[in-house]
């Protein structure tokens, strides 16, 4: 067995599917990427190189820097809104035990069990200014104002809230997990010590539950950066730009404009800062941990 | 342990190999099929012809008048067979670039016959080049080929006229007491009554931003008349200073601020939009005269389809178009695929589409749309009351806007164009700052 493993060939024949499966389904199309990005590929036709103009465009360009702060509220839409409440109801969830917990679990998850296509609609629904259930309900309380709410100016808030919602479940599904392992025995001493329910969520789950935060959070900033069908369905961007996000502006300058090359461009940008952004949060994680 | 290894590797390379022979067996199938569809005796084989078009409705309008003519074709030729693949608006738009990039196109395709579209691929070369001579009996009214050709070469067929328009209906206005509006100031004092009344004066698409683009583009004929290609020059140029397209902007605006559309207009798509009239909530409705069919419409309720008129976009007071001057061109039509597998069959199948006694009649009687060919040999005095109106409006047109502007240029200019007009409308910039911005879009 030793032998075998020490055969070179036997090594590589092991590796070499995985090698491949990289090189040609993550590394080529980001190198292909990037050399399409430096012309000015209609998407058709012929790719003329033009160096580093679709960067400088690119950097004066007002839609683009506005994706990229929408995509950042979104990320800390996830960060300082839906993962707190993700936590606590996890933690409530656990706590219910029997039936109740079943249930609520179930209900929690449903949104993401629904086709996002089906979601976008139902919130355009729920949205629309003229027969929308949003506005019936306010008018209900006195409000006879219909308020536009993917109309200009609110309409970023309204799409956040629908990711929230949307992505909830999933957030508070690992959460939960984590909750779950969790060794029941530190509770019950900290019952036995006189800890209240508080005590024991920011002394015990809290601190256990660090490595699970800290993937949720990185994978809630990287669903943030690439967020594109409920936008793309709901909005497209629209009123104006006003709720472009990163992976939406990219699609549209590829296949609407035909600006095959410059939304290479975005999307060679988009790479480095979801990468950029894992390694400062992995670099934040692991000195909290030594501290 | 090592025999037991070595003959699990032997297992895996033997299948792997398997599986490579069969792929193999089965692209030299493919490979036989297509070869024996490119010889001339195939006549036997079933030959496939792919169909892409932007009609996702097969049961009603001119998604069903192709059904009906693909099944019509399939049976007179039993060795064909017609595959169709149906996406709307601007999913199909979406698609057919997807294909493009891929260069792996169906055979026979549904295109539109303006600049921002058809111009990368006719340059790309995707479009095979058909023959004028061919459709000298097929009765195109003039110019109708024009936007389907590049240099004098001819790449595509019209299918239709679209004509724009404001549909309202008439119970409401009679119940009101209210008049067709003469002028624009006239529409919009009655946008102000049609409020009052609790009612949404004009039910606008505003998400898909291009019937915005168009309803510049018609207070543009109406405020300059037949102003012949100015706007694609003024594309072309870079150079929007002329003060038509100001006073058109901010016609636009106003009218916007006057509340002429309904709240939330820029996040209503087209099913809404259009659901708002036919639900009779808005008095009017704008959009084009391939929307017709809502007369006969069974999923209408029957008060509101038997109600239905039509006027175009009324005079703008100082304006020198009169109400004539429309806003009109001939947009969607089919093209085929250069590299189809089946060129021949395919052109051989929309010779036969075009013919005018089959889409051009079926189109008219209908009452889906009318054909970019004459249709006035098919009248018969059966037709709906926007039918009639739309031919009207087209017979007393003293010009036509052709192409609107945000498919004159190129389809980079087109996006932002459309973003721009809706910016405009939503007052998120002010007419000075569009006109700019347009001028910026076409460098």
């Amino acid at each position: 067995m030793k032998k075998l493993y020490s055969n070179k060939w036997i090594i590589l024949s092991l590796v070499i599917p995985g090698i491949i499966t990289f090189v040609f389904a993550i590394l080529t199309p980001i190198l292909l990427s990037l050399y399409y990005s430096l012309t000015d590929f209609a998407g058709i036709g012929k790719a003329n190189f033009i160096g580093f103009e679709n960067y400088k465009n690119l950097i004066k360009d007002k839609v683009f820097w506005v994706s990229l702060r929408n995509s950042l509220f979104l990320a800390l839409g996830f960060i300082f809104i839906q993962h707190p409440i993700a936590i606590i109801t996890a933690a409530i969830l656990d706590k219910l035990q029997g039936k109740a917990e079943g249930f609520f679990r179930t209900i929690y998850f449903i949104p993401n069990v629904i086709s996002v296509a089906i979601i976008a609609y139902l919130w355009k629904f729920i949205y629309n200014p003229n027969f929308g259930l949003l506005n019936n309900i306010l008018k209900l309380f006195g409000y006879t104002n219909e308020i536009n709410w993917l109309g200009k100016g609110m309409a970023i808030w309204s799409v956040i809230i629908v990711l929230i919602w949307h992505g909830f479940g999933w957030g508070m599904l690992i959460y939960y997990a984590g909750i779950k392992n969790i060794n029941p025995i530190l509770y019950e001493v900290a019952a036995i010590d006189g800890a209240d329910a508080k005590t024991t969520f920011l002394k015990i789950t809290l601190p256990l539950m660090k490595p699970v935060i800290q993937v949720n959070v990185t994978l809630a900033i990287i669903a943030a950066l690439k967020q594109m069908e409920t936008v793309y369905l709901l909005t497209n961007g629209g009123p104006g730009n006003e709720t472009q996000f990163l992976a939406n502006y990219l699609y549209k300058q590829a296949f609407n404009s035909f600006k095959y090359g410059y939304g290479n461009a975005i999307s060679v940008v988009f790479i480095i800062i979801c990468l950029a952004s894992t390694i400062i949060l992995n670099k934040i994680f692991s000195e909290k941990e030594y501290a | 342990m090592k025999k037991k290894l070595l003959s699990a590797l032997i297992m895996v390379m033997l299948s792997i190999s398997l599986v490579a022979c069969g792929g193999n067996q089965m692209n030299s199938d493919s490979d036989s099929t297509q070869s024996q569809t490119d010889n001339e005796n195939a006549s036997e084989e079933i030959i496939t012809i792919h169909v892409f078009t932007g009609l996702a409705d097969r049961k009603t309008g001119t998604g069903l008048i192709e059904e009906i003519l693909f099944e019509q074709y399939m049976k007179e030729n039993p060795n064909i067979k017609i595959e169709v693949e149906a996406l709307d608006g601007e999913t199909y738009k979406t698609k057919f670039k997807a294909y493009a990039t891929s260069s792996e196109m169906p055979d026979l395709l549904g295109v539109w016959g303006q600049p921002a579209f058809i111009n990368e691929i006719i340059d790309a070369g995707l479009l095979a080049e058909l023959n004028p001579e061919d459709y000298k009996d097929y009765g195109f009214v003039k110019g109708a080929l024009d936007g389907f050709s590049k240099d004098g070469k001819l790449y595509g067929l019209p299918r239709s006229t679209d004509i724009m328009g404001f549909y309202y209906n008439k119970a409401i206005f009679e119940e009101n007491g209210w008049e067709v509006p003469k002028t624009y100031n006239e529409l919009i004092e009655l946008a102000g009554k049609i409020r009052e009344a609790g009612l949404i004066p004009v039910s606008m698409d505003g998400a898909d931003k291009w019937p915005l683009a168009i309803y510049l583009n018609d207070l543009i004929a109406k405020i300059d008349g037949d102003n012949g290609d100015k706007i694609s020059q003024s594309i072309a140029n870079g150079d929007f200073s002329d003060p038509t397209y100001k006073k058109a902007a901010e016609l636009l605006r106003k009218s916007v601020e006057a509340g002429l559309f309904q709240n939330g207009f820029e996040t209503t798509d087209y099913a809404t939009a259009f659901n708002l009239f036919a639900n009779g909530q808005a008095a009017m409705y704008y959009m084009g005269n391939w929307e017709m069919s809502i007369a006969t419409n069974p999923d209408v309720l029957p008060e509101i389809r038997e109600n239905i008129g039509v006027f175009a976009m009324p005079e703008v007071e100082g304006g020198k178009g009169k109400v004539t001057d429309i806003a009109a061109w001939n947009g969607v039509g089919y093209s085929i695929s250069a590299n189809s597998p089946v060129k021949e069959e395919a052109i051989k199948l929309l010779n036969y589409m075009m013919k005018p006694e089959n889409l051009s009649k079926l189109t008219w009687q209908n009452g889906v749309g009318m054909s970019a060919q004459d249709y006035s040999g098919y009248l018969t005095g059966d037709e709906t009351v926007p039918q009639k109106i739309f031919t009207n409006i087209l017979m007393e047109a003293t010009s036509i806007t052709g192409t609107p502007i945000n498919d004159l240029g190129t389809s980079a200019f087109k996006t932002v164009c459309e973003d721009l007009c809706q910016e405009l409308a939503i007052g998120a910039i002010t007419p000075e700052e569009f006109i700019q911005k347009l001028e910026e879009a076409t460098k």
